[in-house]
C-alpha cells in the first residue's frame, strides 16, 4: 500500500520539483542573458569593442581580394572546441546572404565574381566559429561589389 | 500567413508541426548550423519573448505541466492490464529486434563520424571527421586522430556483433574520452551515447551476430539485480539528457529554437512562436522528467522515435545523426519499464516462451 502509494507520488514529485525550479530559475536567467549562447560569443564588457572595415580590390588575374582592416581583434588560425570570450579568431565572408569563405588572415581571396552588384559581409567569429557580440551586438561590415558586365569595376 | 504551394510542401510542413509540437529533441547544438548568416544577423538584435522572462507564465506553465503529468500517470494505470498482456511478446520483441537495430545504427554513425561522411550543415562530406557527431570535429582537439581508427574498428565490431558487451564499455569509454576532450559541449551529447551503450551491455548482440555463433552471446551477462540498476540507470541518463538539453538549449535559448523553427517554416495554427517554442520545451522537459521517474516508458519512446524521424525529415538532415537514439528507444518502447527478471536473451527468452 505504502509502495504503492509512493510509486505513485514520485514521478509527479519529480515532474513537479523540475517545472517549479525552472519556472523560477529561468526567468531571471534570460533576463540578463539574450543572445543563444549557442551561437554567439559574447565579449566582456571592460574589453575594448573590435572594429572591423572591408575594401576590395581585384588582381591581375581577375579574382576579388578581400582586405580586413580591424582594430582591437586579433586574427588566428586555431580554432578550439569551446573558445574563452575574447577578440581573437577568424572572419565569416558572406556574398549576398550566402556564406563562401572564412577569412584566417586579413587578406583573401574569394575568386572571380558574376557580373551584377554583390553585397559581401564580414563578420567576426571567435576561435569555435560562434559569433563576437560586442557592445553594440554583431562585429561585421559590409560593401557592394559592382560587377560590370564587360569589364570588372567596384 | 502561410502558403504550402504543393503537396511536398504540404507534407513538409504538417510533419514539422508534429514533430516540433510533440517533442523537440532534434533540436541540438548542431542545428544552430542550419540558419542562414541573415538569420544569425537577425537572431543576435532578437529580445528573448516575454513569455521566458515571466514569472506568472512560467509559473501557470510548471502547473499545466504538472495537470497534464497527472492525466498521463492516470491514463497509465488504466490501461496497465492491457500492457501487462502484450508484455512478454513486446520484450521478446525487444531482444530480437532492438539489439540489431541499436548496433547498426550505432555502427553506421560511428563509421560516417571517423570518416566525415556525417558532418555538419555547410561542411563538405568526407573532409572533418568527427567524434560521433558531426559537431565534435576532431580537427579542434589535435593528437585524438586515433579517436578515427578506434571508432571505425566499434563501428566493425558493432556491424558484426562481436564481443557486443565489451564494445558497450569500450563505447562508455569514448564517451568519457569525447568529455575529457571537448569539455562542456559534449554534454549535450554525452547521456545520449553513455545510454546506448549501457542497453548494449544490458541486451547484449541479439540475434544475427557473430556472438551468437561464436558462443558469446551470454558470456558477460550481468546478474539480474544488477541488470536491473543498470537499465534505471539507463532511463534516467537517457531521460537527464532530454532534461539538459531542453534547459541548456531551449529554455535559456528561446530566440535560438524560435529561429530555427521559422527557419524550418513551421505553421503557427494561430500560435505565436514564442508560445510554441514553451509547448517544446515543457513537453521535452516533462518526457525527459518521466524516464527519468521510469514511468510511462514506451509512450514517451515512441513519442521520440516520432519526433525525430519527422524532424530529420523537415529539417532536411540525415536521420543518422539521430541513429544512436534510434535502436535504443525502439528496445525502451518494447522492453518498457523492467525487464524480464530471469531472462537475459533471445536465447534463454525462446526457451522460457516455449
Amino acid at each position: 500500500m505504502k509502495r504503492s502509494t509512493l510509486s505513485r507520488i514520485t514521478p509527479i514529485a519529480i515532474v513537479a520539483g523540475l517545472l517549479a525550479s525552472l519556472a523560477v530559475g529561468a526567468p531571471s536567467y534570460n533576463t540578463n542573458h539574450t543572445a543563444p549562447r549557442a551561437v554567439f560569443l559574447s565579449l566582456p564588457t571592460d574589453l575594448p569593442t573590435p572594429q572591423v572595415s572591408l575594401t576590395a580590390r581585384q588582381d591581375p588575374s581577375g579574382n576579388w581580394v578581400l582586405q580586413l582592416d580591424t582594430q582591437a581583434f586579433q586574427f588566428v588560425e586555431l580554432c578550439v572546441p569551446d573558445a574563452d570570450a575574447l577578440p581573437i579568431g577568424h572572419a565569416h565572408i558572406i556574398r549576398d546572404g550566402v556564406k563562401i569563405a572564412a577569412a584566417y588572415q586579413p587578406v583573401i581571396d574569394i575568386g572571380r565574381l558574376p557580373p551584377g552588384q554583390h553585397r559581401i559581409t564580414a563578420i567576426l567569429r571567435g576561435q569555435d566559429h560562434r559569433a563576437l557580440l560586442g557592445a553594440d551586438g554583431l562585429i561585421s561590415t559590409e560593401i557592394v561589389i559592382d560587377v560590370p558586365r564587360l569589364g570588372n569595376q567596384i | 500567413m502561410l502558403s504550402i504551394r504543393t503537396p511536398r510542401a504540404a507534407i513538409r510542413t504538417a510533419s514539422i508541426s508534429f514533430g516540433a509540437i510533440t517533442f523537440a529533441t532534434s533540436a541540438h547544438a548542431h542545428e544552430a548550423w542550419l540558419l542562414t548568416p541573415d538569420e544569425i544577423v537577425a537572431l543576435a538584435m532578437e529580445p528573448i519573448p516575454a513569455i521566458f522572462t515571466s514569472y506568472l507564465v512560467l509559473g501557470l506553465a510548471a502547473v499545466i505541466g504538472c495537470i497534464a503529468t497527472m492525466a498521463a500517470l492516470f491514463v497509465e494505470e488504466q490501461v496497465q492490464p492491457i500492457e501487462a498482456r502484450l508484455e512478454p511478446t513486446l520484450q521478446t520483441a525487444a531482444f530480437a529486434v532492438g539489439p540489431l537495430v541499436l548496433r547498426l545504427g550505432l555502427a553506421i554513425m560511428l563509421a560516417l563520424a571517423a570518416t566525415g561522411g556525417l558532418p555538419r550543415h555547410g561542411t563538405a562530406m568526407w573532409t572533418q571527421p568527427t567524434l560521433l557527431v558531426p559537431d565534435m570535429q576532431l580537427s579542434l582537439v589535435p593528437g585524438w586522430d586515433l579517436l578515427v581508427p578506434l571508432q571505425i574498428g566499434i563501428a566493425i565490431l558493432l556491424a558484426a556483433g562481436l564481443f557486443t558487451r565489451v564494445i558497450g564499455a569500450v563505447l562508455i569509454g569514448v564517451v568519457g574520452i569525447g568529455l575529457a576532450v571537448f569539455g562542456s559541449k559534449f554534454m549535450a551529447y554525452a547521456p545520449h551515447f553513455a545510454t546506448p551503450a549501457l542497453v548494449l551491455i544490458l541486451v547484449g548482440s541479439g540475434p544475427w551476430a557473430l556472438d551468437q555463433i561464436i558462443g558469446l552471446s551470454t558470456r558477460l551477462t550481468p546478474r539480474p539485480a544488477i541488470r536491473q540498476a543498470i537499465w534505471r540507470l539507463a532511463q534516467i541518463l537517457v531521460g537527464g539528457g532530454f532534461v539538459y538539453l531542453a534547459v541548456v538549449y531551449k529554455l535559456t535559448q528561446p530566440t535560438l529554437l524560435i529561429a530555427i523553427l521559422q527557419h524550418g517554416e513551421m505553421p503557427t495554427f494561430g500560435l505565436s512562436y514564442p508560445v510554441i517554442a514553451l509547448i517544446m520545451t515543457g513537453v521535452e522537459i516533462i518526457c525527459g522528467a518521466l524516464l527519468i521517474a521510469g514511468r510511462l516508458i514506451r509512450p514517451v519512446s515512441l513519442v521520440i522515435i516520432g519526433a525525430i524521424t519527422f524532424l530529420a525529415v523537415v529539417l532536411g538532415e540525415t536521420p543518422l545523426f539521430h541513429a544512436n537514439l534510434y535502436g535504443t528507444m525502439l528496445i525502451f518502447a518494447l522492453a518498457g519499464r523492467t525487464l524480464p527478471a530471469s531472462i537475459s536473451g533471445p536465447t534463454e527468452f525462446r526457451r522460457v516462451t516455449a
